[in-house]
């Protein structure tokens, strides 16, 4: 085999886990990272968006628009969510973490009840590529690029619009939002609606690769946590990119040494590591080593 | 007689058991524990052999759900993956006892290995998460993560490459001999010297034995409540900062808990394995990892006898549910969300206290069961 | 009781968060023995002085000596083990136990389980609590939960005191006492530092006072001193 194919390879299993990672971690970065709610149902929440997404394309809608339905079917599932139980939670880390782990059962059961066990596909497409010998398919450089888009409207939305500000007030001192006229717990359910709409869209686009059944979620969700925990609180967006590139490229590198299994402990492992030197995340450091170097220069 | 000679009566002969931390310290408590434990013990009696069969089993998830409420309800320490340790008791026993069954003729070093090696693995696992002061959501969730891990390897362990010495880990197989020639996974068989104790994990002996343990582990719990340690346990919960200016190390306080929750938790894995001669990857799988969760979230998490209480009805219920069709873990899941939402301390807490102070009320109205001011110090 | 030789010596504690310095360079010594207050607008870096004294959190930069040791990089539980205590300003008791158990925690660690509940009455006493052992917290009035706050501060008998706002919230009668008890406390040798904005119970108090403004020491004196201190007025007009 040509070292250009091989390397090209290497890149694009990179791009590939990044991409998985960054986009299962979507919807979290709003909600886990921006709120500081736990949701052990997102999971189940991209699973109902790949539900939607499979049906809907099976009913003759073209994929990007079933994807959108997607969102929306699961961002309105959210809000639901959020307005029966999770917003008595809010200021409980351990409860809300059990109590919205009994809504992932709830809803993986349920599921499983009224679809059965049985595995739904939607075609890939796109195609492939050649790089010497190998081929690629596009659809995984798709996801990534969907994945680096998503982040980056998200960034843009909260820091740029109306919405955006009012979220983050409501956020940072719920008390004062209020005080300044914002009605906060609307904010609360459209924010983490606008989370688990996110999940859902993503949901949607992983429904085109992988098999859509009732227990789709819950790798998802732990992924995606470890993503958004790793790159930590400081500042979420840069945090959760370089904490998705790390994580990835352990898992690339291990991957392609030893088996995928090993690629998944060595991806954990590095997650603990990089817990264990930083406990909060990836992006405190950065912010500090922002801040040690804005004074050396003045 | 008042409650209050009534009380202190209890306290001279039940010490630290009637404590404070503990729901049910009365005179009527005791004599329902006294009456529970006589009707578990005349089960065999009146009910078929395969309904103790099943019993026993059920007897084995209230040690689960023991570790997790003293490790999560006093200490204040949620691990979501608290099977880890009851799978990794169950397959130790099992290896172990795989390999020295015919060279020693008994159990006795698989129990014991059963017990140790999960503490040990907490010990380490503690070590590092409790001194790195990691916070409780991720602690939480790494041990999901911990347990899932274990699932997965053990998952593709079907290779016949995976034995440890007469142990054929087996993968979705489960734990078995490596050849034919090897003794099958046996149950426990307690020895010293000549005499052998056998208890096969159908018979009315195990049913027993597990009824014994499992009341062995609630009293010695309760004691340990009650005791300074319990109190510091609680205070590790409500304000671990706090705590730990009057000069606790914490860390060590959750390291410790963690541990004793982890032996308790392979201790059930070893009576598991040895019940059914047989344990099986899923043991560490997701769903073995969130009943106990349910249990103790249900029941009440702040109580051992609550999240007893809590493991029992709802693992009876389960059966019950299995036999209607593929409803069960989505009754629980349901079950689960509307207890955390209509009684946040859990429906035994909630209703303990409703007849607490229903008691209250008739003793202020009707002058009954004495009026003087409580006895003191149950734990001086 | 002061032999002139500081207790606690603090040079140079810079503290920051994220980009926002709370203390930015505090050089402070207190005597064995001293009872000293500690004054300051609001978001002068008082709450945070005494969360890195008592080590719950750990400067930016700086070093804090205790007996001549320095105990910059010690956690709490091991500054509480060499004399430390503290009265947060959020007040921080158990709620869910009774006065009895509140006081119990603090007291078990110094003292053999026959010797507690004697402790225990004493403490209550001398905290004007007597008769509440077995309340739960939520029972109590937020004057008397402050006292048992400091009550489980002083259950260690420890050498250093720190109290935060120790009168928030209390009445003029309460605020007296308070008074009251800080001064039998100081009568026993103890080294106690004060935050509080009711100058009144400053006045009261009449001791040496340190004046910390944007997380610099600002003045420092006799009360008297620093309330003749036309400086000191003007950051108080300025931000009050």
């Amino acid at each position: 085999m040509e070292t250009v194919s091989i390397i090209f390879s290497f890149i694009y299993q990179y791009a590939d886990n990044i991409g998985f990672l960054l986009l299962a971690a979507v919807g979290l970065i709003i909600i886990f990272g921006m709120m500081g709610v736990i949701n052990m149902a997102h999971g189940e929440l991209m699973m109902i968006g790949a539900y939607i997404t499979a049906f809907a394309y099976h009913a003759g809608v073209p994929a990007p628009i079933a994807i959108i339905f997607a969102g929306i079917g699961s961002g309105l599932a959210g809000i639901v969510l959020e307005r029966l139980v999770i917003r008595f939670f809010y200021r409980q880390l351990l409860s809300s973490l059990v109590v919205t782990w009994g809504i992932s059962l709830v809803l993986t059961e349920g599921f499983l009840l009224i679809f059965g066990p049985s595995i739904l596909n939607v075609p890939t497409p796109f195609g492939s590529f050649g790089v010497g010998e190998l081929t690629f398919g596009i659809y995984r450089l798709v996801l990534f690029g969907v994945a680096l888009l998503l982040i980056g409207l998200i960034w843009a939305l909260f820091s740029y619009t109306r919405f955006g500000a009012r979220a983050r007030a409501t956020m940072e001192n719920p008390e004062m939002a209020e005080a300044f006229g914002i009605n906060t717990s609307r904010m609360y359910a459209l924010t983490f609606g606008l989370g688990s709409a996110l999940g859902g869209i993503a949901g949607g686009m992983f429904a085109l690769t992988a098999t859509i059944s009732p227990f789709f979620g819950v790798n998802y969700t732990l992924f995606a946590f470890i993503t958004v925990v790793v790159g930590g609180g400081a500042n979420v967006i840069t945090g959760v990119t370089t904490s998705a590139a790390a994580l990835a490229g352990a898992q690339t590198i291990v991957n392609n040494a030893w088996s995928v299994y090993v690629g998944y402990v060595s991806m954990m492992l590095a997650a603990f590591l990089i817990l264990l030197i930083l406990p909060r995340g990836i992006s405190e450091y950065l912010e500090r080593r922002k801040i040690r170097v804005a004074k050396k220069n003045g | 007689m008042g409650s209050n000679e009534q009380r202190s009566v209890l306290d001279k002969y039940l010490g630290r058991l009637n404590g404070p931390q503990t729901i049910g310290r009365g005179v009527p408590f005791w004599t329902c524990f006294l009456a529970v434990v006589v009707v578990l013990a005349l089960c065999p009696e009146f009910l078929s052999r395969y309904e103790i069969i099943n019993f026993s089993n059920f007897l084995i998830s209230g040690f689960l759900a023991l570790s997790l409420c003293l490790l999560w309800g006093y200490c204040g320490v949620l691990s979501l993956g608290q099977a880890a340790f009851f799978g990794v008791g169950g397959y130790t026993y099992g290896i172990v006892a795989l390999n020295l069954l015919n060279a020693h003729g008994n159990t006795d070093v698989a129990f014991v290995a059963g017990i140790v090696v999960p503490t040990l693995l907490a010990g380490i696992l503690g070590l590092i998460m409790f001194y790195a002061r990691l916070a409780g959501v991720y602690i939480a969730i790494l041990m999901l993560v911990v347990s899932l891990m274990f699932e997965l390897f053990l998952l593709q362990t079907a290779d016949p490459d995976y034995t440890i010495g007469a142990a054929y880990i087996g993968g979705f197989n489960g734990l078995r001999p490596a050849s034919p020639d090897d003794p099958l996974l046996p149950s426990l068989i307690f020895g010293a010297g000549e005499s052998v104790l056998e208890f096969d994990g159908r018979s009315v002996e195990f049913y027993y034995l597990t009824l014994g343990l499992l009341g062995a582990v609630y009293l010695g719990l309760r004691w340990l409540v009650n005791s300074s340690y319990g109190y510091l346990l609680v205070g590790v919960r409500e304000d671990s900062h706090r705590t730990e200016t009057f000069g606790y190390d914490i860390r060590l306080v959750q390291l410790s808990v963690f541990c004793i929750a982890a032996a308790i938790a392979g201790l059930a894995g070893v009576l598991y394995t040895a019940w059914g001669t047989f344990i099986h990857p899923n043991q560490f799988g997701l769903k073995a990892n969130i009943l106990p969760v349910i249990w103790v979230a249900v029941g009440g998490r702040k109580d051992l006898t609550a999240a007893l209480i809590g493991a029992l009805v709802l693992e009876w219920v389960g059966i019950r549910l299995a036999a209607v069709g593929e409803i069960s873990l989505l009754i629980m899941g349901a079950i689960l969300v509307v207890a955390m939402l209509v009684t946040p301390e859990g429906v035994v807490t909630t209703l303990a206290r409703v007849v607490e102070q229903g008691r209250a009320f008739a003793r202020a109205r009707w002058g009954r069961g004495g009026t003087g001011p409580r006895s003191e110090r149950q734990d001086s | 009781m002061t032999d002139n030789e500081p207790i606690i010596d603090t040079s140079g504690l810079v503290k920051q968060y994220g980009g926002i310095a709370a203390l930015q360079g505090v050089d402070f010594s207190v005597d064995r023995g001293e009872l000293h207050c500690i004054i300051g607008p609001n978001g002068a870096g008082k709450s945070t002085f005494f969360k890195l004294l008592m080590g719950i959190e750990r400067p930016t930069a700086g070093a804090i000596h205790y007996k001549g040791r320095d105990v910059t990089s010690l956690g709490s539980f091991e500054r509480a083990r060499l004399g430390f205590s503290v009265k947060f300003q959020n007040i921080r008791v158990y709620p869910d136990l009774t006065v009895y158990h509140n006081l119990f925690i603090p007291l078990r660690r110094h003292h053999r389980m026959k010797k507690i509940p004697g402790q225990v009455a004493e403490l209550l006493g001398e905290l004007r609590l007597s008769g509440t052992e077995n309340e739960t917290v939520s029972n109590l009035s937020h004057g008397q939960i402050q006292w048992l706050a400091i009550g489980m501060s002083i259950a260690a008998e420890p050498e250093v005191l720190l109290l935060d706002e120790p009168t928030a919230g209390m009445s003029d009668d309460e605020t007296r006492e308070t008074a009251e008890i800080i001064r039998r406390l100081s009568a026993t040798g103890m080294t106690i530092l004060v935050i509080e904005h009711d100058m009144a119970f400053i006045r009261d108090l009449n001791t040496r006072t340190t004046v910390l403004h944007y997380g610099r020491l600002f003045a420092q004196g006799t009360f008297s001193e620093i309330e003749a201190n036309e400086e000191v007025h003007q950051i108080y007009l300025g931000t009050l």
